[in-house]
């Protein structure tokens, strides 16, 4: 399945969702994102998960560089991530340092 | 069910072709999504793995051959790259995120048996898990019927 990214930013947050498989061959697409959003811009990160199907460490990997690009001050929520990929991201231990929301509480 | 060996030479193919082999496997041998999918992930963070720091980005032979058992499905992935044992590079998790490791983490906790062998000039990796009856009381509900495996050497060969 095809990795696509969308954007939308206002007000300090930015929103991300993301499509298909985050994986080596994609990671490059979500750092090139996240490295064009200029520093002190954003203080909180929502990524859209629901159409995720698949995050390997190279996806992993990105989330990392999300956080340290946007500074451990920037909140980020994950919002409806499927069970494997929030699976895979407790495996890391990462969850500890995002907050996972269900689709309703966004 | 013994599929075909599968050989890939190049970074760009090895994900794709690991996503078939396994998804192929998984309908053979019943496996449940949760199993399926970490299955798949290990297998391709060792092929990335290899393709990325085995040969140093400039691809090589990787070669992938699956099978069923009664109580297990397996995957077996073969390079030629230096000898690289993933069991004596485990990363802690346990600290503040990082941008390294996860892949190794993921592969010896993601599957219930690993196995590593360097035979004949080549790495041999094995990754095996169970199969689940849901009339033997498992479950289909993915992670729900999990049994966390440690990533110790003793569980591979």
């Amino acid at each position: 399945m095809a990795f696509d990214v969308t954007t939308h930013a206002e007000d300090g947050v930015l929103t991300v969702r993301l499509t298909g498989e985050l994986d080596s061959r994609a990671a490059h697409r979500f750092n090139e994102v996240i490295g064009a959003v200029p520093g002190g811009t954003v203080n909180r990160l929502v990524l859209h998960l629901a159409e995720l199907v698949y995050l390997s460490s190279a996806g992993l990997r990105c989330l990392v560089f999300a956080q340290q690009k946007l500074g451990r001050g920037t909140e980020i929520v994950l919002v409806g991530t499927r069970p494997e990929v929030a699976e895979t991201i407790t495996m890391t231990g990462f969850d500890r340092s995002v907050t996972m929301q269900d689709p309703v509480d966004s | 069910m013994s599929a075909p060996r599968t050989r890939v030479d190049r970074a760009d193919d090895v994900g794709r072709a690991v996503a078939d082999v396994v998804t192929a496997l998984a309908a053979a041998a019943g496996l449940d999504r949760g199993r399926a999918y970490r299955l798949r992930l290990a297998a391709d963070e060792i092929t990335t793995n290899t393709m990325t720091h085995g040969y140093r980005g400039a691809g090589g032979p990787v070669e992938i051959t699956c099978g069923v058992e009664p109580d297990a499905a397996w995957v077996r992935i073969t390079d030629a790259a230096p000898a690289f044992d993933p069991r004596g590079h485990v990363t802690r998790v346990d600290g503040p995120p990082r941008e390294g490791g996860y892949g190794i983490h993921l592969v010896l906790t993601g599957v219930d048996e690993f196995g590593y062998e360097w035979a004949g000039g080549r790495n041999h990796y094995t990754l095996r898990v169970r199969r689940v009856r849901v009339e033997e009381g498992g479950t289909d509900g993915g992670s729900a019927d999990r049994d966390t495996p440690r990533p110790d050497g003793a569980r591979g060969h």
